[in-house]
């Protein structure tokens, strides 16, 4: 397992470096500058603007001038928030974006299982059918369009939450919600499909031949036999949630990372660029190196050893 | 078991919603506030760093300089209390207040005014604004590194006196003083807090009505206090304003109708709905939008008459009011419109401009100048493409061009919309047939938006140029100069020349409306430079 672990990490690092490597050329071939005021600066005044932040020298001298800062921790200052570190930037706004991104999935992947497991159980009931029709409104209906009819009728009609804004928990409550849609829907459909498979196989029929429960079966039996799959679905699904939870951050008004990461790009922020792409993509790689690891946990046939790899 | 606890937790957690969104919204009272809306986050409180209109009035309230520049772009004096002009317009001598106090306690001084100016011309700062120094003493050579930074033409004697030299006079000088990046910096607070000064409300010092806090550099909401020492805090009547960051236009309004903003800007949509609203506001910016005609890549718009008969098929009016609708109206000129007054009649420059044949509409006509101009160039038809922006705004004011100049026989038009940095990259190489191009004024003087178009000025992308245009532009900034009448007549000729010969086709001034509740005044709003001043605002 421990030199499963560190090839894994081996191959973590090496994807992250190519990440940055890729970004960093691509975001060079963007037109433009970082410069805010662009439209009113002549190219000599541009260029002794460049030469105080190094963008005069060639391309390939920055990646390595950054490479080796970005090796030893430091990602650079912003140009959009002048002298304000882009650790800090990015410290700063990762916890809102956090909060709601796993208070949504957590809601999402409890109900989403709860709500799969009772259509399982009552399978072509209209209990069923009213948990299908919610299911594929959630993965139909966007998140933003979700989080706009959340905030007009829970926030300004009804005034039971806050429109937007950020501060307390009652302020990320919407967000979540619209955020809790989609993994609802995908946890649903596929809790409840599993479960019907499991519900049929044999050992549940020996389970209830021995006069076991209803609900112990599903409980012991068939919930945590149906969950297995589930593990791979969680991890992509989190990655989408990071990533989505852009326009819902932008709708609320959360002082998340997705806003920032958008931002970054529309101005040439190279530094925050780099900085929000790393973030991202190294969440990407740790999420599914994760999920490796609990399905090797969890499910013992499928566990991997180093050995013959 | 496992089920119930899930159930219980998750009704532990609706339960103290409700509560926590009880508590929210409890409010306190006896003290004047108003929430405000900023559409985008504030990216920097340092005055030789800052560059857009979320800094600019965040600094213009907190911070002040030698004066406020009041209604009507009037001049009032702030940290000046005296200002003798001499040596033809060239020297100007400030005399200072006396106890006007930063945020930590130090006296405002002659020299925060010389350290903060060459603070900001240095080019180690690397300050975007730092153009806007140019006629000052020296501050072009500084800028390209052909003179040190502390050869500015700014002088303290004593605490309370300065002295600036000017190159030549600057008849906008003044104005340029009640700018952010004109104002004084203290030396201490900028070398204590070092590349922190200005990230932060708690890194930065104020001198003005206002005093931040609650900013932490990448938030979403800050406040602005009454600064209790203030020299003038007797005329300062607010307690405090807060101001959110909410970028959706939808959410601004939704929390406007729900009382957690008193002035929110509205999108183009939204306006449509609230244009007869009670607290419905409108303002012109200065900043107008004209069309650009490459006459280096393509010979035929040498021609005028192919020129003005694009320009004569535009129905500005339609536009503006049909397809824009966000407040915006058509414009008439390349000066916005009430930017400046004649200082003898008072009479609105782009008023006093008034050359009809450039915005006016009239396609029966502009076939028969195309016909003519096309003869003329021994062409039987034109094909060219039109350059803007990909928002929508600018997909849209392509497109509506492009229908308006297609009833024109014999022309034909493709559009290509590309983000704002591309289109500027292609404008300034030139690479484009016609390009919708707009100019916001930094400061209230015609010459803000006139000096563009001189033959060898890198803004002018079309390369419209004229001999008669670049002499009167040039008597305006230099013989001129001083005589406030005669360089307004040079700069009235200018454009009207510019306009006669339809160097550009003018297309419209940008408008801002907002809502706001109408129990608030006292706001200031000048078209450039600081565009809302909230020192003397108030709520009845």
């Amino acid at each position: 397992m421990a030199r499963y672990l560190a090839k894994r990490v081996f191959y973590l690092l090496l994807t992250l470096f190519l990440i940055a490597s890729i970004t960093f050329f691509l975001m060079k071939l963007m037109p433009g500058t970082p410069l805010n005021n662009q439209a009113k600066l002549t190219k000599s005044q541009i260029q002794i603007i460049y030469e105080q932040y190094g963008l005069n020298k060639p391309v390939w001298q920055q990646y390595i001038d950054y490479m080796i800062n970005a090796a030893h921790g430091n990602f650079g200052t912003s140009f959009q928030f002048s002298n304000q570190e882009v650790s800090y930037l990015i410290g700063s706004r990762i916890g809102p974006s956090a909060t709601i991104g796993i208070q949504g999935m957590v809601l999402g992947v409890v109900l989403g299982i709860v709500t799969g497991s009772i259509s399982a159980i009552r399978k072509n009931t209209w209990v069923d059918g009213t948990a299908n029709i919610i299911s594929i409104l959630g993965l139909s209906v966007p998140s933003f369009v979700l989080a706009i009819v959340l905030q007009y009728y829970i926030g300004l009609k009804l005034q039971w939450l806050p429109v937007a804004g950020w501060g307390g928990f009652a302020s990320t409550v919407l967000p979540s919600i619209a955020l809790a849609a989609s993994p609802f829907a995908t946890t649903s459909r596929f809790v409840r499909t599993e479960m019907v498979d499991v519900l049929g196989s044999d050992y549940i029929e020996l389970a209830k031949a021995k006069g076991m429960s209803r609900m112990g079966i599903v409980y012991h039996h068939a919930l945590r036999n149906s969950l297995i799959p589930l593990v791979t679905v969680v991890g992509p699904l989190a990655v989408a949630i990071m990533t989505g939870s852009m326009v819902v951050e932008n709708i609320f008004s959360i002082p998340g990372i997705g806003e920032q990461f958008v931002k970054s790009i529309l101005t040439n922020d190279y530094p925050t660029i780099m900085g929000v792409t790393m973030l991202y993509s190294g969440l990407l790689v740790l999420v599914l190196l994760l999920t490796d690891i609990i399905y090797g946990i969890i499910d013992p046939r499928i566990r991997i050893t180093g050995k013959g790899a | 078991m496992k089920l119930k606890t899930v159930i219980k937790l998750g009704s532990v957690a609706l339960a103290s919603t409700f509560i926590l969104a009880a508590c929210g919204s409890s409010n306190s009272s006896g003290k004047k506030t108003a929430n405000i809306r900023e559409s985008a986050e504030l990216a920097t409180m340092d005055q030789s760093k800052v560059t857009d209109v979320v800094g600019f009035t965040q600094l213009g309230n907190t911070e002040e300089g030698l004066y406020r520049i009041g209604k009507n772009n009037k001049i009032e004096n702030a940290i000046a209390t005296n200002t003798k002009v001499s040596d033809g317009g060239k020297t100007y001598t400030f005399t200072l207040r006396k106890g006007v106090k930063w945020s930590n306690g130090d006296e405002v001084t002659a020299k925060d005014f010389v350290y903060g100016w060459q603070r900001t011309v240095n080019p180690k700062t690397a300050s975007q604004y730092a153009y806007i120094y140019s006629g000052i003493k020296n501050a072009d050579k500084i800028a390209s590194g052909k003179a040190d930074y502390k050869t500015l033409g700014i002088k303290a004697d004593g605490k309370y006196k300065l002295t600036v030299n000017l190159e030549r006079p600057i008849s906008y000088f003044k104005l340029l003083m009640g700018f952010p990046v004109f104002f004084p910096q203290n030396e201490n607070a900028v070398n204590k807090y070092g590349s922190k000064y200005g990230t932060s409300a708690s890194t930065t010092v104020y001198n003005g009505p206002y005093r931040m806090k609650g900013w932490t550099g990448s938030n979403l909401s800050w406040e602005l206090v009454k600064n209790n020492t203030y020299w003038d805090k007797k005329n300062v009547k607010m307690d405090s304003l807060n101001w959110k960051v909410v970028k959706d236009a939808g959410t601004a309004l939704n929390m406007y109708n729900s009382k957690k903003l008193d002035q929110t800007v509205l999108s183009s949509e939204q306006v449509k709905q609230y244009k007869s609203n009670k607290d419905y506001k409108k303002f012109l910016n200065a900043s107008t939008f004209y069309i650009e005609f490459n006459q280096k890549k393509d010979k035929y718009f040498k021609n005028a008459k192919i020129r003005e008969a694009l320009s004569l098929a535009i129905n500005r009016d339609q536009f503006v009011n049909k397809v824009l609708g966000d407040g915006s109206v058509a414009a008439t000129g390349l000066t916005s419109a009430g930017l400046a007054k004649d200082a003898k009649t008072g009479k609105d420059f782009a008023k006093q401009v008034d050359v009809k044949s450039a915005s006016e509409y009239n396609l029966k006509k502009a076939k028969t100048l195309m016909a003519e101009g096309l003869k003329e160039e021994g062409l039987k038809s034109i094909d060219f493409q039109l350059m803007s922006d990909d928002t929508t705004g600018a997909k849209q004011t392509t497109e509506f061009l492009q229908s308006a100049w297609e009833k024109i026989p014999n022309v034909k038009v493709s559009l290509s919309n590309i983000p704002f940095k591309n289109r500027l990259a292609n404008s300034t190489a030139g690479k484009f047939d016609t390009v919708v191009t707009a100019w916001g004024a930094d400061f209230s003087d015609p010459i803000s938006f006139l000096q563009l178009f001189t033959s060898d000025n890198s803004q002018n992308n079309g390369k419209w140029s004229s001999k008669e245009y670049d002499n009167l532009i040039n008597a305006a900034n230099t013989t001129d100069a001083s005589n406030t009448e005669k360089r307004w007549d040079d700069m009235v000729k200018a454009e009207q020349i510019l306009l006669k010969d339809q160097g550009i086709a003018p297309l419209y001034q940008q408008g801002q409306s907002m809502l706001r509740r109408s129990n608030i005044k006292g706001i200031v709003y000048n078209s450039a430079g600081l565009n809302f001043d909230y020192k003397q605002m108030d709520v009845k």
